[in-house]
């Protein structure tokens, strides 16, 4: 239950905190791992030297004892029994062995007493914490026994020179009656040398026990701790590998979302641009159908000029009946020349007014036809507008040229350069002269057709965007900004020609220099492999 | 349209100025049977010419001529030439600009096109007759002067001075004494002479020293 919340708990917790606390897991346990696996080692190490300082040193020591006892004295004694060895010889060597014994025995004693080999810190904590059944030190025995050879030791003492003193003395019997019992005497010694060295013998078992238990509980603590520390971070992984397949299927979700969101909006953009396409296109055909209404009602001011001429002569004619009339000068000579002026005129006015009607009226198909004849009647067209602001035209035509193609649309372009022409020319002072220069000419394979006016060329910042739609340096009663867009259209796509503008400083045919806006129309004149649109 | 005192334009020469040739003949050929002489040309150094050898009562000018401005033709005229001649303007236009200019010049009439001959003549008509009537009262004068000096000159005088001493209302307020003292003149001449008037009821007494002249008795004469 417990652990249930707290890995709930843990699942809640931010991903890196994870991160963070599994390699604080690992780390810190490899660390402890380290630490105690070194700690433990040193510890062994100590303990075995213990072992070996304190229960084999003194078995060595005991087993010399025994040795010098046996090999020293016993043997030289009996070589003395056997007259193999002189007594001061026998002398020399048994108090050498008397001093061996004395420096073991002292010495054996001080390391049993001596608590200079502890067990190490680990060891005395481990041992206090998992008590380990070992057989207790049986002190009290030791003590006895050493006590005993203690006891034993001055005995031989006495009677070895006791010995020496008899054999000086030649009491042979006696000396060898004592060396007897010096026999008696060193075997018990050696017994209790070997139940000492017995003794030792078994504590140092014990103590090897006792340290193979430590290092057991050692090993076992390590294992312990590798596999908490191996199963925690196994349990971390896990956690976060699920973290990670959480994450990866939540932003999954996320990213599958968003997708259908932009899908949604591509499609509503889509439809959008549809509606926005269609918009423009209808704003084009009104765009189209303006300048179409500004230039008809140009047309239509030349129609009524061109009208006003013959109708006043007209009513002229009408009238002059009435006042012949009353003159009574009315001859039939009169009526007819009348009446036939009057037809002459009428026609005139009816044809006046085809002209302009065909000029609205979209060319079907590609007619053959001369590019002076169209220049000629776009002029004719807008000859009142031209006259009005006094404007020169002079045309100079270097090359007879015809070309195919559309030729209400071509003039149509004429018209409207001439008509800003015009417009740039009606700024100008009245005195000034004011002049549109056109040349047409053949140029390779192309027609030419350069109009220049000298109404002080086109402003620079302006230049670049005469040809784009919609763009009007006029009130938006004069201009839709139309005109020059369509002339470059009809050039460009029904003419496959070119049309560039820029400002000059031309004679115009003048003395002097005027500052001067150019047009260029080539107009390829072999079209024959272009079908048309 | 039949006005009589159209009649009174035959003495004139009109100067036509129209750069549209058709206009030109047919206008031409309308009001040559109303004046003396109409001279129809088609530019300004035409019409320059003509001015300058013919004598020209009035001009008739189109404003838009061909290269060249009706308008300023006159103003050439007028500031340039000092030839003081009453002139109409006809056009198709009605600006503003046209208008200004043609009032400034004092032009007589501005006349729409098409043009309608019974309000050019009317006009050429309102125009002449200040002149014709200017020529008539310098003829009267002149008949008055030329009696005057075949008949008793005093006589004259008096009834000049009973036409200068007329108040507004044609009353005249004088007596003979007044009279004798202004003009050299016996008493009986002068009352013979109101006497006369009287009986004519030319000059007829209505109150005592006021005399009421009456024109219409003139015309019963």
């Amino acid at each position: 239950m417990f652990l249930k919340r707290l890995f709930y708990y843990f699942d809640a917790i931010a991903f890196s905190y994870k991160t963070n606390f599994l390699i604080f897991i690992i780390t810190g346990g490899m660390i402890c791992i380290t630490i105690l696996s070194v700690v433990s080692i040193f510890s062994l190490k100590h303990d075995f030297d213990i072992l070996f300082e304190r229960r084999t040193k003194p078995l060595i020591q005991l087993e010399e004892l025994k040795d010098t006892y046996k090999v020293n004295i016993y043997d030289t004694f009996y070589d003395i029994q056997h007259g193999s060895i002189s007594p001061q010889n026998a002398k020399e060597v048994v108090t050498l062995a008397r001093q061996l014994i004395n420096n073991r025995w002292n010495d054996y004693k001080k390391r049993i007493s001596s608590n200079y080999y502890k067990p190490s810190y680990i060891t005395s904590t481990i041992t206090s914490i998992y008590p380990i059944a070992i057989i207790e030190e049986k002190k009290i025995l030791q003590e006895s026994i050493i006590n005993n050879i203690e006891k034993k030791i001055p005995i031989v003492d006495n009677l070895m020179n006791d010995i020496f003193k008899f054999v000086e003395n030649n009491r042979s019997y006696d000396a060898y009656i004592l060396v007897d019992r010096l026999y008696f005497e060193v075997n018990s010694i050696n017994i209790y040398l070997n139940s000492l060295i017995n003794y030792d013998l078994r504590l140092a078992l014990n103590e090897k026990r006792k340290t193979e238990k430590v290092f057991n509980i050692i090993i076992a603590l390590s294992v312990i701790s590798i596999i908490f520390v191996f199963l925690f971070s196994i349990i971390l992984s896990v956690i976060i590998i699920n973290n990670f397949k959480k994450l990866h299927n939540s932003l999954e979700q996320k990213v599958a979302l968003k997708t259908k969101e932009l899908q949604k909006l591509n499609e509503s953009l889509e439809k959008k641009i549809q509606i926005e396409v269609r918009n423009n296109r209808k704003k084009d055909m009104i765009m189209f159908q303006q300048s179409k209404l500004a230039s008809m009602g140009e047309m239509l001011q030349n129609i009524a000029h061109q009208w006003r001429q013959p109708l006043g002569s007209l009513t002229m004619i009408i009238q002059s009946f009435q006042t012949k009339m009353m003159h009574g000068k009315l001859t039939d000579e009169f009526v007819d020349r009348k009446v036939n002026d009057s037809l002459l005129l009428a026609d005139n006015m009816s044809s006046t007014l085809d002209d302009f009607r065909n000029f609205f009226n979209p060319d079907k198909v590609k007619n053959e036809f001369s590019l002076q004849d169209c220049l000629d009647h776009s002029l004719e067209l807008s000859k009142y507008l031209l006259d009005k602001e006094m404007i020169n035209f002079s045309l100079i035509f270097k090359d007879e040229i015809t070309i195919s193609g559309f030729y209400n649309e071509l003039s149509h372009v004429f018209l409207n350069i001439i008509s800003n022409s015009k417009d740039a020319l009606a700024s100008k002072d009245k005195n000034e002269d004011k002049l549109i220069y056109v040349v047409i000419k053949k140029v390779d394979n192309f027609a030419q057709i350069v109009m220049i006016d000298n109404g002080g060329g086109i402003p620079f910042e302006v230049l670049p965007k005469v040809f784009e739609p919609y763009y009007t340096t006029k009130y938006k009663s004069a201009g839709t900004g139309i005109g020059l867009y369509m002339s470059k259209q009809i050039i460009e796509k029904h003419m496959l020609g070119t049309i560039t503008c820029k400002n000059v400083k031309h004679k115009l045919g003048t003395d002097t220099l005027h500052d001067c806006a150019k047009f260029i129309i080539n107009i390829p004149i072999n079209q024959k492999d272009y079908d048309g649109k | 349209m039949a006005n009589e005192n159209l009649n009174i334009l035959q003495n004139f020469n009109i100067l036509y100025l129209e750069d549209d040739k058709n206009l030109r003949v047919h206008t031409k050929d309308v009001l040559e049977d109303f004046v003396n002489n109409i001279y129809a040309v088609g530019t300004s150094n035409e019409a320059f010419n003509i001015i300058i050898n013919n004598k020209i009562d009035v001009i008739i000018s189109d404003i838009l001529l061909e290269n060249e401005n009706g308008i300023d033709f006159l103003r050439f005229l007028k500031e340039e030439k000092k030839i003081h001649i009453p002139a109409i303007l006809t056009t198709a236009h009605t600006d503003t600009k046209y208008l200004l200019d043609a009032i400034k010049l004092k032009v007589e009439n501005y006349i729409i096109k098409p043009i309608n001959i019974k309000e050019l003549l009317n006009t050429l008509h309102d125009i002449l007759l200040p002149v014709i009537q200017q020529k008539q009262l310098q003829k009267h004068n002149n008949i008055i002067k030329t009696i005057s000096t075949v008949t008793d000159s005093k006589q004259v005088e008096v009834v000049n001075y009973i036409f200068n001493n007329l108040n507004n209302d044609n009353l005249l307020i004088t007596s003979y004494s007044e009279i004798m003292e202004k003009i050299n003149i016996s008493k009986p001449t002068l009352i013979k002479l109101f006497k006369e008037l009287a009986e004519k009821r030319i000059l007829v007494k209505t109150q005592h020293k006021t005399y009421r002249f009456d024109e219409k008795a003139l015309n019963l004469l």
